[in-house]
């Protein structure tokens, strides 16, 4: 039993994400979190094995929460899922040790994401 | 009811940005530079509510592009930027050793191409997440006064409502705001929202 | 849809290969279909060479990465592309025809593009692929844009003011009104005369006469706030303004400000009756919520109340009240007459 932490500042996001991840590990435990900041928190309360991460919300950018979660936690599987597709922010993501996932949130890019987190075995 | 709720509001407002997230890498793919687009706000209101002060719309003169939509779903879109934001994007895609006489030979064309980029990003993803395919024209540019525009937006009867949205723009160091609008058909709202019903409802 | 009489196949291949517009049919495969003769002419490739071949392959060189994309949304969502000249120089190894010098070095032509989705036979989802020689349409864009914009202007717009003529409030007016109706909402109508003008222009002549109506139209112009206000050129020295969703508390406030507006301009007028320079006559009145309102009463009201003014000694502003106007027994709007008032 798994535990995901799912970010973004959309509420809509989240509950897609999170729908998607269920109907395919029905007993993980979901945490959420609108931004970089609510993130880092609750990877200290909670301790999550995997988590996915936006990058545009208010505060911080996705990215740099990543980077500050890896540093504490370098365990964590992060994949920043994002509709900001360009080269920058997906050179940027590899280089900080996580992956880069294109939304639209699908069950194909989905299975992208939990093919990431199930690797790390 | 025709309204559309928070929950629909925050799931168009995703669509846009996936759209815009497509818009930016193609525009980048252009300029050779990072862009930075997004869609921070969407709005629906009823067109004659509409007036200056609600789009925070100061200047006198704007390029405007223009695509309609018929299929399933009736609409038209209309992306704005003052005249002088699009002279400055215009520049900042063509490289800026362009010279201001060939910028305003190549407003009409770039501009039009602009448009329709974004409003294409906007309705593959508008497709892609809310299976909402579309038929659309090709894009036409022009000028118009502050007046001309929302005479077009609140005269219009057919198309009572309109979707909103803020565009912020930013290619190489220079940042730039437009408004994007969708004037809706009452048909074409209650079609929107069912899809997003649905696709609410699927998760 | 447009028809042709009697399309003859021979004909529409004649049609297809003379016109000067590039016209390339790709399928959903991306395999060429069709490939016309200025495409031929500009490649140097024939028709029977390029169709059959993936797009990427039927030229000598490789299309641009911009226009492959282009064409590949074009066929999974079925959305129209512009390859504008601006941002794209050449997407597509074309060049100029060189038929004097076939050593010579190929010079690619500025190409401006279109990509639209075309129903096939069956309904698959084909795509068009036009292109236009961008090197003088340049230049005729240029003239065609200002010529269409100075025709806009005219079929609205008073040539001497600058500011709306009467056709365009006319037709303005009309909507506005049956949306004011409609809504609830409160609309406003101020007319405004200038004092003394015949005599304006008998002391100082018209090319004076004209400069002040000009001065006068611009200083009324600033005095709007909405992007719905219209001012217009209703007659000689007449001018009218619509303000829909004016309060009518707010009216009179702004009338004084109009006729302030035009009093501060201080434009000398020795033989005015009443004062050394230019003033105007403002009469108004406004629509709100009133039952059977038509188009005319609401002007005829605001001419009336304007009547009002001139009558109690010019510049100054009167109001009217709609509800206890009598229609009947006036005259059009426009022309000054006696009323029976409250």
């Amino acid at each position: 039993m798994k535990k995901i932490l799912i970010v973004d500042d959309s509420k809509v996001s989240r509950m897609v994400i999170r729908a998607h991840v269920k109907a395919v590990h029905p007993d993980w435990e979901f945490f959420e979190a609108a931004s970089g900041e609510e993130a880092i928190k609750s990877v200290v309360e909670n301790k999550p094995d995997f988590c996915t991460m936006d990058i545009n919300m208010p505060g911080m950018l996705g990215t740099d929460a990543a980077e500050q979660i890896l540093q504490t936690n370098p365990h964590i599987r992060i994949a920043i899922f994002s509709a900001n597709v360009q080269d920058t922010m997906q050179n940027r993501a590899t280089s900080i040790g996580t992956i880069f996932v294109a939304k639209p949130v699908t069950e194909k890019s989905i299975t992208i994401v939990l093919n990431y987190f199930a690797s790390g075995k | 009811m025709n309204s559309l709720t928070e929950l629909h509001l925050d799931a168009l407002s995703e669509v846009f940005n996936v759209g815009a997230g497509r818009a930016a890498a193609s525009l980048s793919d252009i300029v050779g530079e990072e862009v930075r687009l997004s869609v921070p706000s969407v709005e629906i209101r009823k067109s004659s509510e509409i007036d200056v002060s609600s789009m925070g719309l100061q200047s006198e003169r704007f390029g405007a592009v223009h695509q309609t939509f018929s299929g399933s779903f009736e609409a038209e879109a209309i992306l704005l930027f003052t005249e002088e934001h699009a002279l400055e994007i215009v520049r900042d895609m063509m490289g800026s050793q362009i010279s201001l006489e060939d910028l305003a030979e190549f407003e009409q064309e770039a501009m039009c191409e602009l448009g329709n980029i974004i409003l294409n990003a906007c309705l593959s993803a508008m497709a892609d997440m809310l299976n909402i395919p579309l038929n659309c024209s090709l894009p036409d540019y022009s000028v118009a006064t502050t007046e001309e525009i929302f005479r077009r937006v609140s005269d219009d009867l057919e198309q009572p409502y309109v979707l909103l949205l803020h565009i912020d723009l930013a290619i190489e160091r220079r940042h730039s705001e437009g408004h994007l609008i969708f004037l809706l058909s009452s048909t074409s709202l209650k079609d929107l929202i069912i899809q997003l019903e649905r696709f609410l409802g699927a998760v | 849809m447009a028809q042709l009489m009697s399309p003859s196949p021979f004909a529409m291949e004649q049609i297809f290969n003379s016109i000067s517009l590039g016209l390339i049919v790709l399928d959903a495969q991306q395999t060429v279909r069709m490939w016309n003769g200025w495409v031929e002419r500009h490649t140097g490739i024939p028709a029977n060479q390029a169709i059959g071949k993936h797009i990427s392959e039927a030229f000598e060189e490789l299309p641009s990465r911009a226009i492959l994309n282009a064409i590949t949304n074009t066929l999974n969502y079925g959305l129209p592309v512009v390859l504008s000249n601006a941002l794209h120089r050449s997407p597509l190894p074309l060049f100029q025809r060189n038929e004097h010098e076939p050593e010579g070095e190929k010079i690619r032509i500025d190409q401006s593009i279109t990509i639209t989705p075309i129903t096939a036979e069956y309904g698959e989802r084909h795509c068009l692929i036009q292109i236009s020689d961008s090197t003088t349409s340049i230049k005729r864009e240029k003239i065609l844009r200002t010529h269409s914009e100075a025709l806009k202007r005219e079929a609205t717009t008073d040539s001497l003011t600058g500011i709306y003529n009467r056709r365009f409030f006319d037709e303005h007016y009309k909507m506005a009104l049956g949306h004011a109706v409609r809504h609830s909402v409160p609309l406003s109508v101020f007319m405004v005369d200038i004092d003394y003008f015949k005599e304006y222009n008998d002391s100082y002549g018209h090319v004076a006469g004209d400069k002040a109506l000009i001065q006068v139209a611009a200083a009324l112009r600033k005095q709007l706030l909405r992007a719905t206000d219209v001012l217009a050129r209703f007659g000689g020295e007449e001018f009218i303004l619509m303000l829909p969703n004016m309060a009518p508390d707010s009216a009179m406030l702004f009338a004084e400000k109009l006729r302030m507006a035009v009093w501060d301009l201080n434009i000398p007028h020795i033989n005015s009756r009443i004062c050394q320079r230019i003033s105007v006559s403002i009469g108004f009145s406004n629509f709100y919520k009133h039952p059977d309102v038509d188009a005319n009463s609401l002007l005829k009201c605001a001419d009336a109340a304007l009547y009002e003014a001139k009558k109690a000694g010019r510049n100054q502003s009167q109001y009217l009240p709609l509800q206890n106007f009598n229609i009947s027994s006036t005259a059009p709007a426009g022309t000054l007459h006696k009323t029976a008032s409250n």
